[in-house]
């Protein structure tokens, strides 16, 4: 079992008012190969709890472990593409992308196969040598996750990978997204509010609720790839997860 | 002959503008040196224009100027020295940046120029005012760009950095260096243009060569229209080396636009 997160508590100390309590507890466990999206209303903590799994937070109270062995620190183990994909800008595309291999002191030919594999994969074939600002939104989210999966990640955590691309592109990009991610066969746990989005790329979704940030459904999306959008299961599934997130979001009025 | 012609692109509207202007103000000049002909107080424009474009040639002043622009270059290098990893530090450190921060906003208040009596009492007349004053006017844009270039550094750069593996020393290298880099050369342009500007007026007081001695000169000796001239020039010079840092700064930093060359 790859990831285990087991009662995770999680405190933004305030000096001068109460602290603040972003997750109360929350628990869940994601099976090697699996694709889990985190689903919740806006400021519940999805990115506070994605970024305790990546290792650039601590948890307050209880434990995330990859493997059975504890989180403590970020580590290529755990691919991470950020909400903006702080791809380094002054790195053109191919310097971006072998960054890690870089830092782990791979010689530069392997560097190369790995490269020219991984662009295929994403077909940016001959876009190496381009800068980030010359590239498309989805050009640069297909960089992000490319760069994220060089080293052979045992899981990709994406924080909203789509969430600035806008309304038309987006079922573009979560196709490109659903078969890249298929190729390299790598378990996701991905933070999204988009409900539809997350239909269409999980295994699982996870409801997360607005205050305290603890589980409120865990649903199994039984349907076969590539998923047919228009479907009625489909549908079905989008307006069950759309009833349960608006639960999530009523929690916090209570 | 069309085709010919099509080649050359019309001037913008802003570049005949700025032609415009010239011309009126230098017409205004030639009659208005005429009207009052005192060539001490304003010489005429024929004159002036003609020492303007002699003095290009003239080895004296070009090997003045030459001195001048020397010292500028060596005064921003030491500023730079100092400047560029004062400014690293105290963007990476918050304690560093609280313990250094009012120190340096205080001694930032001094008018350049009241460094002047100082700097001669430290280093006698000759290169060391003239350079200190180079310093003190380069050193603090230099540090103030370099430091919020670090600090406007994306936190998410540093821990996708991390994320992949990278130590302490190569997150500094690869992240922090190149992330404050187009400040540091913005600060960098600042600093030669407020050295070229203050070195001119260290060198009326504090030395006997360069650029500004040669303004100093030409007023002792009322040659008014070498002075107009020599002010020109500087204003020409200034011009242009911004223009070469300018470019210098975009190739540099081809990655910041789009139009940038692959690479
Ligand atoms: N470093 C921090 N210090 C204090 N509060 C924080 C910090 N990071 C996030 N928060 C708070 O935690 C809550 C959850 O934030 P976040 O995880 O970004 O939500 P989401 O990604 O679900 O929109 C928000 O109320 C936010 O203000
Ligand atoms: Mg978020």
């Amino acid at each position: 079992m790859p990831l285990k997160i087991n009662n995770v508590r999680k405190v933004f100390p305030n000096k001068k008012e109460v602290d603040h309590v972003v997750i109360k507890g929350f628990s869940a466990e994601i099976e090697e190969g699996e694709f889990v999206s985190l689903i919740g209303p806006s400021g519940c903590g999805k990115t506070t709890m994605l970024s305790m799994v990546g290792g650039f937070q601590q948890t307050t109270d209880g434990l995330i472990a990859l493997d059975d062995v504890e989180i403590d620190g970020p580590s290529v183990e755990r691919g991470y593409v950020f909400q903006n994909y702080a791809l380094f800008p002054w790195m053109n595309v191919g310097r971006n992308i072998t960054y890690s291999l870089r830092m782990q002191g791979m010689p530069k030919e392997q560097r190369d196969v790995r490269l020219k594999e991984l662009l295929e994969m994403a077909y940016l074939t001959g876009h190496e040598k381009k800068f980030p600002i010359q590239l498309s939104g989805g050009m640069q989210q297909r960089v992000a996750v490319l760069r994220a999966l060089a080293s052979h990640p045992r899981i990709l955590l994406l924080d909203e990978p789509l969430g600035a691309v806008d309304f038309q592109m987006r079922e573009i990009l979560q196709n490109e997204l659903a078969s890249l991610v298929q190729k390299a066969g790598t378990t996701v746990m991905m933070v999204t509010h988009d409900v539809s989005e997350a239909v269409f790329l999980s295994d699982r979704v996870l409801v997360m609720q607005s205050n305290g940030g603890e589980l409120l459904a865990d649903v199994k999306i039984d349907l076969p790839r590539p998923r047919d959008r228009s479907s009625d299961q489909f549908k079905t599934y989008n307006n069950d997860l759309t009833d349960l997130l608006r639960k999530a979001f009523n929690y916090s009025k209570e | 002959m069309e085709r010919i012609l099509r080649k050359f692109p019309k001037p913008s509207k802003g570049t005949l503008m700025f032609f415009g202007g010239l011309a009126v103000a230098f017409v205004v000049w030639h009659f208005a040196s005429l009207h009052i002909d005192q060539a001490i107080r304003l010489p005429n424009f024929v004159t002036t224009m003609q020492a303007f474009f002699t003095n290009w040639t003239n080895s004296w002043v070009m090997e003045n100027l030459g001195i001048t622009l020397w010292r500028v270059l060596r005064g921003v290098g030491y500023a730079s020295l100092i400047g560029l990893p004062l400014g690293m530090f105290m963007g990476y450190s918050k304690t560093i940046r609280q313990a250094i921060s009012p120190l340096m906003n205080s001694i930032r208040q001094i008018p350049i120029m009241a460094w002047v009596p100082m700097a001669i009492l430290w280093f006698g007349l000759g290169e060391g005012p003239t350079l200190f004053i180079i310093f003190m006017s380069a050193v603090f844009p230099l540090m103030i760009n370099t430091l919020s270039g670090v600090m406007n550094i994306d936190p998410n750069y540093i821990s996708a950095a991390k994320s992949m593996g990278a130590s302490t020393l190569k997150i500094f290298v690869t992240i922090i260096l190149p992330g404050a880099f187009p400040s540091f050369l913005t600060g960098l342009r600042m600093a030669v243009g407020l050295g070229w500007m203050s070195v001119i007026c260290a060198e009326f007081i504090a030395t006997s060569s360069g650029f500004g001695f040669l303004l100093i000169q030409a007023q002792i000796q009322f040659r008014t229209a070498d002075l107009w001239s020599l002010m020109i020039m500087a204003a020409v010079t200034g011009y242009f080396i911004d223009r070469i840092l300018l470019l210098v700064e975009r190739s540099l930093t081809s990655w910041r636009f789009k139009d940038a060359a692959e690479n």
